[in-house]
């Protein structure tokens, strides 16, 4: 099974329906998915406490 | 986001004033109007007031100055555009409307195009998405403004992972700001502009202008 790398996380764009990869330490989008579905082994960031 | 006036070219170094919960609306405004523009709009009107947001176009406001900066700043100030358009519509009519969507869409702002049926759009603008005038109009419509207001918490998200970016961070929430006015954004905005300590900056620097609102 892949390891996380630190600071790597995805959210879903409504727009796309797609996720993007976001690399946190970075400050930068790193990727984003071509095809349906996460990507494996990266955490979805959580959704904000309101 | 760095602004180049459309009239000189040169960077924007005033702040643009914030429309939240608005919509620009973008169709035939000079007489006659095609009885189905009107039919739609009021349609839409009914929508869009439902939702508690403002309808701006370009004749809901007379400045006096340049017609197009005025058009521009309108863009500049809401979080998406609408446009209403018809086959029986002229072609310079439909190229402002169409213009107007590219201004809209570079700066990052949602679109929608609202046509009748037979109307058929641009190549360049296949992605972009649309609506029918039909029977299922204010279905499509409520479709279209839940995926609208979900951008919201997209926005959210994407500047609280962005932080260790923060003007792009500061971008997301004002985007997110457009759309729901919520004044709680204003302040994490502060926050991150604390961060970056622009006291010593020009007031109408870059990093100031992006960092109000």
């Amino acid at each position: 099974m892949a390891t996380a790398k630190k600071g790597i996380v995805q959210v879903k764009n409504p727009k796309t329906g797609k996720y993007v990869k976001i690399d946190r330490n970075a400050g930068k989008i790193v990727a984003h998915k071509k095809s349906s579905g996460k990507y494996k082994g990266v955490p979805v960031a959580r959704k904000r406490n309101k | 986001m760095i602004y180049y006036s459309p009239i000189n070219g040169d960077a924007l170094v005033k702040l643009v004033e914030y429309s939240p919960r608005s919509c620009f609306i973008m169709t035939k405004l000079g007489k006659p109007i095609p009885p189905i523009i009107t039919e739609i709009r009021k349609a839409l009107s009914v929508k869009l007031n439902e939702r508690s947001i403002k309808e701006i176009d370009a004749s809901s406001e007379v400045t006096g100055r340049d017609f197009l900066l005025k058009i521009w700043k309108q863009i500049l100030s809401v979080p998406p555009g609408i446009c209403i358009i018809d086959e029986t519509m002229n072609a310079q009519t439909m190229a402002n409307v169409f213009y107007e969507i590219g201004v809209l869409q570079s700066y990052g702002k949602e679109t929608l195009i609202i046509k009748t049926k037979k109307t058929k759009i641009p190549s360049d603008f296949v992605r972009t998405e649309y609506i029918s005038f039909d029977q299922h109009f204010d279905s499509s419509l409520d479709k279209y403004f839940n995926f609208f207001f979900s951008l919201e918490e997209y926005f959210i998200q994407m500047s609280e992972q962005l932080e260790n970016n923060p003007l792009l961070s500061i971008d997301y929430l004002k985007r997110a700001y457009l759309i729901s006015g919520d004044e709680d954004y204003k302040k994490k905005v502060k926050e991150l502009s604390n961060a970056l300590d622009l006291a010593a900056r020009a007031k109408n620097s870059v990093e100031n202008l992006i960092t109000r609102f």
